[in-house]
């Protein structure tokens, strides 16, 4: 089993790789198009739909400096392939290079307990989870910007501040049961 | 029908005035055919509905050509125009009737899409029928529904009131009683609340469970009678109805969207505060906020004689007039009505009645939750009503509290952009939430957002979380006058929070915010824009004491303090200056007014505050005044040889008033002033007594004021200019 390994290989000069991870290949590929406007770095965009990655594209495949699981939550098989792709991750992609993004979270056709699941998965990970709304095209930029954010501080372009220390900060936490905030 | 019938008159005389112009026979040829066929459609709609009304009873169902027809006509209008209120009133009568067997019934139910409004009359004879006719279960269940779905467009709902026992006395009805509750939900009115009814609601519940259908009607009914229910109801009931899938919701929405401007008319938009937009739009979607209407019936000498008399809402005009009627003003039916009037604010403020805030909280509640939160595509018709809901709260100086559960919960599916100004708005509105609380609630989400969103979200953040600290601050400063020790945290409900139960929920939200600053800072190096807004926060943490009346003084954390000492633009430098300023003096009459008090009472700042306050200032006037920054036993001590190593000539003066990087430019401008016809700058010159003074002066004429009170209050300059600090040691 070849796992994808963060610092198996060099950093390009002044570039920051991203691998969209998507298995319904909705979003991935708006938020890729977002992605590579940045112009202060180079952003490398790479697409998938699940692991592992096919071994003849690892020649040509720069080091990830961030993984991005899109979990769309109106299918349940959008949540299990991700699920199931995560052990093909070395260890070292949780100190920081991985992280969750949600898509249709505001739909009431989607159970309460899989977004629990989500989160739950996103918790133990120590990961950031993030909700983008991709029906909009401002909804779209500003996914980007936020994965923007992660992704210079995993590819060290922030001074003062690690992956670790930034996925410290945004990790996801369990949200209590709040249907009914009671003060008493 | 006549409604409908009369502008499709004025859409063919319109249409006619502008084939004049083009003086084409075949246009107006093309006209005239297209109009035959309008005609043709609305005349085989008119026999459609004559059929239902002729029908006999009886007639078979199976192989019917006729009814399958007219059936179809009839859809086909409800679907694309939707029906008329006497349309209506005939298709229910005849679906509700059985005259042709259940099956037609539950068709015709499904496609009773009205296009205006729908009839009282109707309505109570339906459910009159109810009673006699043998209709199954599902069906009534369905009808029901259907009312609910309408019950906003029903034109007045005095009779359906009057049947309200009858109405009532289906709720034993297993499968009939969660959507019964909530029709009675909607009518109950004072005089309806007896005690037979609470005893049959109570031993339902002993039946069924603590169902929420029914909690919430007997919430109502605690509310008008709180002597005759002496259940304890918990303060939030999980979410309310849940009727809200209703086959016919989208359906209307799509209709009167369609029809939009022929409705408008219908019912007279009294008093609106934009009554333009609202009432043009009034119907279109769920989330508009409904114009304000009466429930009374259009003559109400002939109805209300028995009761005292009721005045609307919409019949007031002023502020006078509703003192006058204060005690009998009869609230509106659909209580979104209320946030958009102005008075209604005002009488909702004055009266404090909480069966209509309790209404209104449902209402709100409902539609914030299905229709926002989740509701994919978000419209102008959200922000509108987002809007609305904020200048409600700006009205009434408070959030309500089902916006503020709404927004809980939104905070933790919200991607940081959607309609950002609206949620950061009703943000700063919520409520002090106790301490134990605050963290789950609001810290989490926010602190997830906060460090994975851009720079103006940041921004932003720490706005609306000035503004949040100063609608706290300016609550308290208002309630602890009257009754010093208990503050309620809403005007309007029974939840009190002490006032150390206050102070450390304050502490929570200054630490908090403390810590996003730092390390917000920290990632975005510094910026100058972000630095503002963090000193906005801190110029009212400053004052606490002074100008809210609260014992709490906090002084920001390190990560705030050094990057704007150290900052590079002088602004920065002088807010933080007046900043310093206003602890010192928040500090110094803390410290008297606690000297006079008793000891026990008394309020107690920590010897740890006066310890950091007296470590920064001197630092600062170390700093900016003494040249003698790095003194051991500061925060930023450097080892001697790493200072030399670096080579900077005299670095200890680094960071005075002229060497300041804020200030360089300050101090070579003055330089070139003081001595023009000097080639070389020396700012060091400056240094000398007099014209220190003299610089000081031109950098307090820049504007620098907190510079200058900061100068004026920490440092006495009797002696030698520069050479003695008066270290203001509190303790």
């Amino acid at each position: 089993m070849s796992r994808l390994n963060p610092f198996a290989k060099l950093p390009g000069l002044n570039t920051a790789s991203v691998l969209l991870v998507e298995s319904e290949e909705h979003f991935q590929q708006s938020l890729a198009e977002a992605l590579v406007e940045e112009t202060s770095v180079t952003v490398n965009v790479r697409l998938a739909k699940s692991f592992p990655l096919p071994i003849e594209n690892d020649e040509s495949r720069p080091r990830i400096d961030l993984v991005v699981f899109i979990i769309n939550l109106t299918s349940e098989l959008s949540f299990q392939s991700a699920e199931a792709s995560l052990k093909y991750l070395e260890p070292g992609y949780f100190l920081g290079k991985v992280c969750f993004m949600v898509t249709n979270a505001r739909s009431s056709s989607v159970p309460a307990e899989r977004l629990d699941a989500v989160r739950r998965l996103a918790a133990s990970l120590h990961c950031p989870l993030l909700f983008a709304e991709e029906q909009t095209p401002q909804g779209v930029t500003n996914a980007a910007e936020r994965l923007l954010t992660i992704l210079k501080a995993a590819a060290g372009f922030v001074p003062f501040t690690t992956p670790l220390y930034l996925s410290n900060l945004t990790r996801c936490t369990l949200p209590p049961d709040i249907d009914q905030p009671s003060f008493d | 029908m006549a409604e409908t019938l009369c502008l499709s008159d004025s859409d063919r005389s319109s249409s006619s005035d502008q084939s004049v112009p083009s003086r084409s026979n075949n246009r107006s040829l093309r006209i005239a055919e297209k109009e035959r066929k309008k005609n043709e459609a609305e005349d085989s709609f008119v026999l459609a509905l004559r059929y239902f009304s002729e029908v006999e009873a009886g007639t078979p169902v199976a192989g019917n050509d006729e009814l399958d027809r007219n059936l179809a006509v009839v859809e086909k209008v409800a679907f694309s125009k939707g029906l008329s209120p006497e349309a209506i009133s005939v298709l229910l009568e005849f679906a509700m009737s059985l005259r042709m067997g259940t099956s037609p019934c539950v068709r015709v139910l499904k496609c009773l899409i009205p296009a205006s409004v729908v009839a009282q009359q109707a309505v109570v004879r339906a459910v009159v029928w109810l009673n006699v006719s043998k209709i199954p279960i599902s069906t009534q269940v369905l009808f029901i529904k259907w009312v609910l779905t309408v019950f906003d467009l029903i034109d007045a709902k005095d009779q359906l009131r009057a049947i309200y026992g009858f109405i009532f006395s289906f709720i034993t009805e297993e499968n009939l009683c969660p959507y019964i509750c909530h029709l009675l939900y909607l009518l109950t009115r004072k005089e309806n609340v007896h005690l037979y009814r609470v005893r049959k609601l109570l031993e339902l519940q002993s039946k069924l469970g603590r169902q929420p259908f029914l909690m919430h009607l007997l919430s109502l009914y605690k509310v008008f009678c709180p002597e005759l229910v002496t259940l304890s109801i918990p303060s939030r009931i999980r979410s309310g109805f849940k009727n809200y899938i209703s086959p016919w919701k989208s359906a209307l929405a799509a209709v009167q969207k369609s029809n939009g401007q022929q409705v408008s008319s219908s019912i007279s938009a009294a008093f609106t505060i934009k009554e333009k937009s609202i009432s043009r739009k009034r119907k279109h979607c769920h989330l508009d906020l409904p114009a304000l209407s009466s429930v009374l019936n259009k003559e109400p000498q002939s109805e209300q004689t028995s009761r005292r008399k009721m005045v609307p809402l919409v019949h007031l005009s002023s502020f006078a007039q509703m003192l006058k009627d204060m005690h009998r003003i009869e609230l509106p039916a659909q209580m979104g009505s209320l946030l958009g009037s102005s008075l209604a604010l005002q009488y909702l403020d004055c009266v404090q009645e909480e069966s209509a805030l309790l209404r209104l909280n449902f209402w709100l509640g409902c539609a914030l939750h299905e229709e926002f939160l989740f509701c994919r595509q978000t419209s102008e018709e959200a922000l509108q009503f987002l809007n609305n809901l904020l200048s409600a709260q700006h009205f009434l100086q408070e959030g309500f509290s089902s916006s503020d559960a709404f927004l809980y919960k939104f905070l933790n599916v919200w991607d940081g952009s959607l309609l950002r100004p609206q949620i950061l708005g009703l943000l700063s509105n919520i409520p002090v939430i106790p301490s134990t609380q605050i963290g789950r609630l609001l810290f989490e989400p926010l602190t997830q957002l906060f460090f994975t969103s851009s720079m103006f979200f940041k921004c932003g953040l720490m706005e609306c979380l000035n503004n949040m600290l100063l609608k706290w601050l300016t609550w308290h400063s208002v309630y602890a006058l009257e009754d010093d020790l208990d503050i309620s945290l809403n005007s309007h409900t029974s939840i009190n929070i002490t006032l150390s139960g206050f102070k450390d929920s304050v502490m929570e939200l200054v630490h908090f915010v403390g810590r996003l600053a730092s390390l917000g800072l920290q990632l975005e190096g510094c910026n100058t824009l972000l630095l503002s807004f963090i000193l906005d926060f801190y110029e009212t943490v400053c004052d606490t004491f002074l100008k809210f009346g609260l014992p709490l003084v906090v002084m920001p954390p390190p990560g705030v303090f050094y990057p704007a000492l150290l900052a590079t633009d002088p602004v920065s430098v002088d807010r933080l200056a007046y900043i310093m300023h206003r602890y010192k003096l928040n500090l110094t009459s803390a410290k008297s007014q606690e000297k006079q008090t008793e000891p026990q009472q008394a309020f107690h700042i920590s010897r740890h505050t006066f310890r950091q306050f007296n470590h920064y200032l001197v630092f600062m006037v170390n700093c900016l005044w003494n040249c003698r920054m790095f003194h051991a036993n500061t925060d930023m001590h450097v080892r001697e040889e790493l200072l030399h190593k670096s080579n900077v000539p005299q670095y200890w003066t680094r960071f005075d008033f002229i060497h300041h990087p804020a200030f360089t430019g300050y101090a070579v401008d003055f330089h070139q002033k003081c001595w023009p016809g000097k080639k070389d700058v020396d700012v060091n010159s400056i240094k000398q007594s007099k014209p220190w003074s003299w610089y000081l002066e031109y950098l307090f004429n820049q504007g620098f004021d907190g510079l200058k009170d900061f100068v004026h209050s920490s440092i006495s300059r009797q002696v030698t200019a520069g050479d003695e600090l008066q270290d203001s040691q509190q303790r």
